[in-house]
């Protein structure tokens, strides 16, 4: 063979020069897009995670039940167990509804059915403060707004909560 | 209510609703050696107790920093400092004062305090991961709750 043609010619250079270069530009620019499309499956589940309570599905009730759980609480400087209550139960819909203990008003905690003399309502210990099932605050008690409630998942026929929303936002 | 930056601001808008005030308190001793763990052990076992409790009643409880005394001092001085302590903090309308404790000895000079003494019966070794220790700080703070309620 001819030393000649084994040679690459000015064309040929620049022809793999510049697809090489151009295919690095398109590459820069692709994979932070492709990046981006995926990006939710990538991201750690630490924050609004929603945390196993430890209540199977079916031991729901239409009584309200009390749960706790523990969630690791880190803020700036300190990192702390922290117990979480809800009070579960299934309305007259068969929907599931995980409310959160802390009353509206001032922040305790409240009952269900707390105090006898207010059958099927929760009741906050602190300034009498009253709501009926479904959250909503007695009206002329103390309260101003609906009990929040959890955001929440089921697998494998386990409740799984995550954050308190107030209502309508869960 | 705590003695944090936030809760005050709450506090001080909202004091008309505030009128109990919990203090916890506690002994602290280098002295001993064997005693030292105990001590330390009870005093994380109130502290989880109080804050637990005011988590419950944070609406009108509210809970001051732990009250340290010297382990074995004369216990005349110590109820002088604690009762100027609960003087001071009764400035705000505070109606009224429960004070926490595990040490038994302080049952002797309950009258001489400014508040209601509550004794609240200890563990030893259990330890603080461990299921029984959560059982009892949740039954001991259900009855603190309907006791502390029988006073509002």
């Amino acid at each position: 063979m001819n030393e000649k043609k084994q040679q690459v010619s000015r064309r040929q250079f620049l022809n793999y020069t510049l697809t090489g270069v151009g295919g690095f530009m398109a590459a820069g620019v692709l994979v932070p897009m492709l990046r981006f499309a995926v990006d939710p499956v990538l991201q750690p589940s630490s924050k609004g995670d929603f945390v196993n309570v430890g209540l199977a599905v079916e031991d729901i009730t239409s009584e309200p039940q009390r749960i706790e759980w523990q969630v690791v609480q880190e803020d700036a400087w300190n990192k702390s167990e922290v117990t979480k209550v809800a009070w579960v139960f299934r309305n007259d819909d068969g929907e599931i509804i995980a409310h959160s203990p802390i009353c509206k008003h001032l922040g305790c905690f409240v009952t269900w059915e707390g105090s006898e003399d207010y059958p099927n309502e929760y009741f906050c210990p602190c300034h009498d403060g009253r709501y009926y099932k479904d959250g909503t605050n007695v009206p002329n008690t103390p309260p101003m707004a609906p009990l929040d409630e959890y955001e929440q998942r089921i697998e494998n026929g386990m409740l799984y909560l995550g954050d308190p929303k107030p209502r309508g936002e869960a | 209510m705590k003695w944090i930056k936030a809760d005050l601001e709450k506090y001080l808008q909202e004091k008309k609703y505030i009128d109990t005030l919990l203090v916890p308190l506690l002994p602290i001793s280098f002295s001993n050696d064997p005693e030292l763990t105990n001590l330390a052990y009870k005093t994380n076992l109130l502290t989880t107790l109080s804050n637990e409790l005011e988590r419950e009643l944070a609406g009108r409880l509210f809970q001051t920093p732990p009250y340290f005394y010297l382990e074995g001092t004369e216990r005349s001085k110590e109820i002088e400092r604690l009762n100027e302590w609960i003087m001071d903090a009764c400035k705000q309308p505070f109606k009224h004062t429960f004070i926490v404790t595990h040490d038994m000895s302080w049952k002797k000079n309950e009258q001489a305090l400014t508040g209601t003494l509550l004794w609240i019966p200890s563990l030893t070794s259990v330890d603080p991961q461990a299921d029984e220790y959560k059982t009892f700080i949740r039954s001991q703070v259900e009855q603190l709750v309907e006791f502390i309620r029988s006073y509002w």
